[in-house]
């Protein structure tokens, strides 16, 4: 197990690890972007109130759903970094900040074009689900901001893992903001065999799939932005010098 | 399968039962976002790599030059 892990934070052992499963990867979110994207445009019934804009719904849920990873995984990665000093998981730290930033930006946007005609407002004050999300946007590009203020990456490190507990209790605040404030954002429907109820498979196995194809992209982008890390990081070492020479 | 498309034009399609705007351009934002996100690590890989080659080209060339002229003064 410990020899695992310790190779696991070899940024060489990572990168070419990574190198085998991305196709795999890709592949896989590929076939399920395609599935998500034709269902969602083509087949997917509209809504008994709501008409077409359920479709916006499948983007939307799994967007957002897939944005609450992000601060969980930024303060596993943080608290690696901090207590085996594993380079890698600091890499996967910075750029997560960065992606998970543009996950908030697009959960909000989405939010908003579908509340613009649903709620007839882009935009309420007080409804906690939103402005905890804006809040989740907000806390990223902190993250982002100090990390590149902050030259010296071990004190960088901590203060992002840090942030990262603060983004944590977020996350939860953000899930269960809609049972605890009764306010405009509805709580999530839930899920119904009953294929003529408003939430039935047809809906809920679209947004699963695309729930699937939005965490493959998540992992596909975030490994391929990790490697450009190692390279970078790691280009004094010979195993980078070889592998441009041979490229 | 193909009657269980909910339109019979493309103009229905495009119109998204009067939702078009909404619609669109939550997909098209998402479209962005995808691309966005996997072509520009992609193409920063491809500029590491030139950028690592050229130092790596050029500090071999200096390596020669410096071993012939150490020749040259024996």
């Amino acid at each position: 197990m410990w020899v695992w892990f310790s190779k696991l934070g070899s940024p060489k052992w990572f990168y070419e690890l990574s190198g085998k499963w991305l196709p795999w990867l890709i592949t896989a979110m590929v076939i399920f972007m395609t599935i998500g994207l034709v269902w969602g445009l083509l087949f997917l019934p509209p809504d008994y109130q709501q008409g077409f804009t359920s479709r916006i719904l499948i983007v939307h849920v799994a967007v957002a759903g897939t944005s609450l990873a992000f601060f969980p995984l930024m303060f596993v990665a943080g608290t690696i970094t901090l207590v085996w000093r594993m380079k890698l998981a600091d890499m996967v730290a910075k750029n997560a900040a960065i992606l998970g930033a543009w996950f908030s930006f697009i959960t909000l946007a989405t939010g908003s074009l579908w509340g613009s005609v649903m709620w007839g407002t882009w935009w309420e004050w007080t409804d906690s689900r939103l402005v905890s999300m804006l809040f989740q946007l907000f806390l990223l590009l902190g993250v982002i901001s100090l990390r590149s203020a902050l030259e010296d990456s071990d004190t960088a490190a901590k203060a992002c893992a840090l942030l990262s507990i603060v983004g944590c209790i977020n996350v939860v605040i953000i899930k269960y903001s809609v049972e605890w404030w009764n306010t405009l954002h509805q709580v999530s429907s839930p899920v119904n065999m009953d294929a003529s109820s408003p939430n039935g498979p047809e809906f809920w196995i679209a947004t699963l799939i695309m729930i699937v194809a939005v965490y493959l992209f998540l992992s596909v982008s975030l490994i391929l932005s990790t490697r450009n890390e190692i390279l970078e990081r790691e280009r004094k070492s010979q195993w980078v010098q070889d592998l441009v020479l041979k490229s | 399968m193909l009657d269980a498309i909910q339109f019979s034009s493309f103009a229905e399609f495009v119109d998204m039962g009067g939702y078009g705007f909404n619609v669109w351009s939550v997909y098209a934002l998402f479209a962005i976002f995808v691309a966005v996100n996997l072509i520009l690590p992609l193409r920063k890989k491809q500029k590491i790599i030139r950028q690592l080659k050229r130092r790596l080209t050029l500090d071999a060339e200096i390596q020669s030059e410096d071993d012939s002229n150490s020749d040259q003064a024996q």
